[in-house]
């Protein structure tokens, strides 16, 4: 090769109108491509009125979804043909919330507040998982997004968030400390925190503040937890959050049982006492 | 400076002609060449990364935790150790002074710490591994990089040192295009290939100093705990600036290619260019474009729709320059004596898989869609084939065509018309399962594929094979050629720019006799 190659000749100018109808024909692929796009962008950057909205917060290297009644679940149900918000949080670094069925793509950062809305309309079991890279349990961080009918739905959900299915009261009582906070305040070893502690407190006299002593029975409690600050115990201040409206009866029955099953003065031991020890109280106020 | 002190074949390459010897060449013809050297090596630890991740879904081989760390090492040796400066560092220190008619490079000392930058850099980064691979991802994403093990400032000085031979590599190119240009070859009048390199430079030039400076700030937000990109900043500031720096990092791997396939189209068509200008000013739009479209890659973490809406505009408008790009060449083809050799094949190879790449990149840039497909295989498959499909069968067409002048030696055409094509089959056997996959919302990696991918997964495992294989065959008969070739002529193709009027392989200064520079650079 190359000696015989001829030399090159000159090229033509580009045809004006080819070239321009070319041009333009590239431009409108282009203006469809933006156009397909655009109406499905903007409707998912702005949820509609009236969703049903759940709390998503995402962890190396789990998922945890809050419902509106403060019952927190691993798996995310959803009402069919109602728009669920989601709000997204990280617990650490970032994560993307991904449900491809759904064709929800959702970057979940850090200290920043997210949202994404969807809404499902087959019912069906979707895998819901991470699409950010996220260190080494990235790939199993996942779990279902099941979709059932708004009765389905509200069943499991009533279900699931009673506390007390499946459940002594005594277990319920632990469960309540944990969940509702108590564990920052007071502790079951016998160590102060904030508050007293659990340990040996149900039936045994409590000393106020000003002065007085108390017997730590039923009614005691109860008003230890609803308004706490209607008796100081001495040695700690008025700190504790009233939790009126924020309990029930049956729940505090069940921390009370809890509670007992930590003291020494407890159960029907104490039961039994009250009286005695109520009027030794009594005497010594009077003292 | 005389040509012919060594063999009267050896040129450039003969043992005296150069002074420094190789290590220390301040030849633009020597550096080429340790480039394309280093440049190897790298290439291959890549794809032996690939071939090892890509075959955990049969095997298993590695555990999670490998494979993270491996993705994170491929990613960081593909993309920033190797095709993002493979062109202007390979076939811009070599063809470009040779195509303005200059004797050498205008700052030759450049070009030596250029290639020094880069191999330190690449030293730096391997030594790392040895204390310890980093698990981050290639992207870095903060506050997760800025935790995990890894000894992540020696790589990040690696990556910094690699950045500043590509600012060093810049700066050289942009002074040379002003300064050394034969007095016959006017600015308008330079070949397409120089003017690839020549934008190239401005990109190199910035992203390198950027890129050198944000990865040593990384490494020190990571080191102090604190800091720009601490864990007290928020994360969509590295975000920002990663892909701010990186996506016109990827033009400038990009541009080199164009002006690449622009001199062998009108080169194997035997013609001149047609609409020189018109490609050259689409060239000028991409270089600016390119720094405006970084905010696609973050649609979904919160980025105003507005600004989601300037973004998907901006990177949609590449859409015309790319078009009067891809007219141009096909203008220039049409009706073109076409010559029948491998780099013929490369040169149609390029065209495909460059055009299946920027249609997908028009997926992309469609809102709703690139939002649902950034963080999936689409993803993934989409850069594959624009940079091992675009970038990557570029550099091979011209390490084809140039490949003569570069050694003084013909390889076969057969041969690498063969290989070009099983390189073509191979990449599209390995892409196209995951673009499917993509499609299907598997995200980018994840270590464990879902248990009905696993036919796909093994067909692209094949055209990996395939792929592989295509590029062993290149590799034998380029570099059997230099054993067994015939002696290349001067101008085996018949091209008119003005390196084919240089001897093959060119002496020390380049031109035995002043160069003949045409008004038409490509009409001879
Ligand atoms: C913010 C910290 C805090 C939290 C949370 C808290 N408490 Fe208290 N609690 C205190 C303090 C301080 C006292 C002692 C002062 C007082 O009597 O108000 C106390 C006293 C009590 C007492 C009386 C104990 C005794 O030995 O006489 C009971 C019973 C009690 N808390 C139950 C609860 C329960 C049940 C919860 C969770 C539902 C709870 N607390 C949550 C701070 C807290």
């Amino acid at each position: 090769m190359g000696a015989e190659v001829p030399p090159s000749r000159p090229a033509g100018r580009p045809n004006p109108a080819l070239l321009g109808a070319w041009t333009l024909a590239a431009a409108a692929l282009a203006g469809w491509a933006f156009v397909a796009g655009f109406g499905g962008f903007l409707d998912q950057a702005v949820a509609p009125f009236g969703t049903y909205d759940i709390a998503v917060t995402a962890r190396q290297w789990s998922w945890s979804f809050t419902y509106p009644n403060g019952w927190t679940a691993d798996t995310l149900h959803v009402p069919l043909d109602r728009p669920v918000r989601l709000t997204l949080a990280s617990e650490d670094v970032m994560h993307g919330l991904s449900v491809p069925a759904l064709r929800l793509s959702e970057a979940i950062v850090p200290g920043r507040a997210g949202e994404a809305w969807f809404e499902a309309d087959v019912a069906d079991t979707f895998e819901l998982r991470s699409d950010i890279y996220s260190g080494d349990g990235y790939s199993g961080m996942r779990t279902a997004l099941i979709a059932e009918s708004p009765a389905a739905f509200d069943a499991w959900l009533t279900r699931v968030s009673d506390i007390f299915s499946g459940r002594t009261d005594v277990e319920v009582g632990e469960l309540l400390y944990n969940r509702k906070g108590c564990v920052a305040c007071h502790s079951l070893d016998g160590t102060k925190r904030v508050g007293p502690s659990f340990l040996d407190a149900y039936g045994h006299e409590v000393e106020t503040r000003d002065g007085g002593r108390v017997l730590a029975d039923d009614a005691y409690i109860r008003e230890s937890i609803l308004e706490p600050n209607a008796v100081i115990v001495a040695g700690y201040e008025p700190v504790m959050t009233p939790y009126a409206g924020q309990i029930t009866d049956r729940e505090i029955a069940a921390v009370t049982a809890w509670l007992k099953t930590l003291s020494g003065h407890g159960g029907a031991e104490a039961a039994a006492v009250p009286d005695t020890t109520g009027a030794d109280a009594g005497q010594k106020e009077t003292e | 400076m005389s040509g012919g002190s060594g063999a009267p074949d050896a040129g450039y390459l003969g043992g005296s002609a150069a002074p420094g010897g190789w290590l220390g060449t301040r030849d633009h013809k020597r550096i080429a060449v340790l480039f394309l050297g280093w440049s190897l090596g790298v290439f291959l630890l890549g794809i032996v990364y690939a071939v090892i991740m890509k075959l955990r879904a049969q095997s298993g081989i590695i555990d999670t935790h490998t494979y993270h760390q491996m993705l994170t090492q491929h990613g960081v040796l593909m993309v920033f150790l190797y095709v993002v400066p493979a062109i202007p560092s390979i076939l811009g220190h070599f063809v470009l002074p040779l195509q303005l008619g200059a004797a050498n490079m205008a700052m030759p000392g450049f070009s030596l710490w250029s290639f020094r930058f880069y191999a330190l850099g690449t030293l730096c980064f391997l030594v790392s591994l040895f204390f310890g691979p980093t698990a981050a991802g290639w992207t870095f994403l903060t506050p997760f990089a800025l935790t995990g093990e890894g000894a992540f400032m020696l790589m990040a000085a690696g990556l910094c040192l690699a950045a500043l031979g590509w600012l060093v590599t810049g700066l050289n190119i942009i002074v040379t295009v002003h300064t050394r240009r034969d007095s016959g070859v006017g600015f308008f009048a330079m070949p397409l290939f120089s003017w690839g390199i020549y934008l190239a430079g401005y990109l190199l030039a910035a992203v390198g100093s950027l890129f050198a400076i944000i990865i040593v700030y990384l490494a020190l937000s990571r080191a102090y705990a604190g800091g720009i990109f601490g864990p007290q900043s928020d994360p969509l500031l590295w975000q920002h600036y990663f892909w701010f720096v990186t996506t016109p990092a990827a033009y400038f791997a990009l541009l080199p290619a164009v002006g690449v396939i622009g001199d062998m189209v009108a080169g194997i068509a035997r013609k001149g260019f047609t609409g020189y200008r018109v490609t050259v000013g689409a060239m000028i739009a991409l270089l600016g474009l390119s720094f405006t479209t970084w905010g696609l890659r973050m649609l979904g973490t919160g980025l105003s729709e507005d600004l989601g809406v300037v973004f998907a505009v901006l990177n949609l408008a590449t859409a015309v320059p790319v078009a009067l790009i891809a007219y141009c060449w096909l203008a220039t083809l049409h009706r073109g004596a076409v010559l029948c050799g491998a780099p013929t094949t490369f040169v149609v190879a390029f065209l495909l898989q460059a055009g299946i790449g920027v249609a997908m990149g028009l997926c992309l840039g469609s809102l709703a869609a690139g939002r649902y497909l950034a963080n999936t295989l689409f993803v993934t498959a989409q850069s594959h084939y624009l940079m091992m499909g675009g970038v990557m069968t570029a550099l091979l067409a011209g390490l084809h065509w140039w490949w003569p002048k570069l050694t003084g030696r013909m390889y076969r055409q057969g041969l690498g018309r063969f290989a070009a094509g099983l390189y073509l089959v191979g990449l599209n056997l390995a892409f196209v399962p995951q673009i499917l996959q993509g499609l299907a919302g598997v995200p980018r990696g994840v270590y464990t594929l879902p248990a009905e991918l696993a036919g796909s997964e093994l067909v692209s495992l094949t055209g990996v094979w395939i792929m592989i294989t295509g590029l062993v065959l290149v590799a034998s008969n380029l570099f059997g050629s230099l054993f067994d070739g015939p002696a290349a002529p001067a101008n085996p193709w018949g091209a008119a720019t003005l390196e084919w009027q240089a001897e093959s392989p060119p002496p020390a200064g380049n031109f035995a006799a002043p160069p003949r520079a045409a008004a038409d650079p490509y009409v001879g």
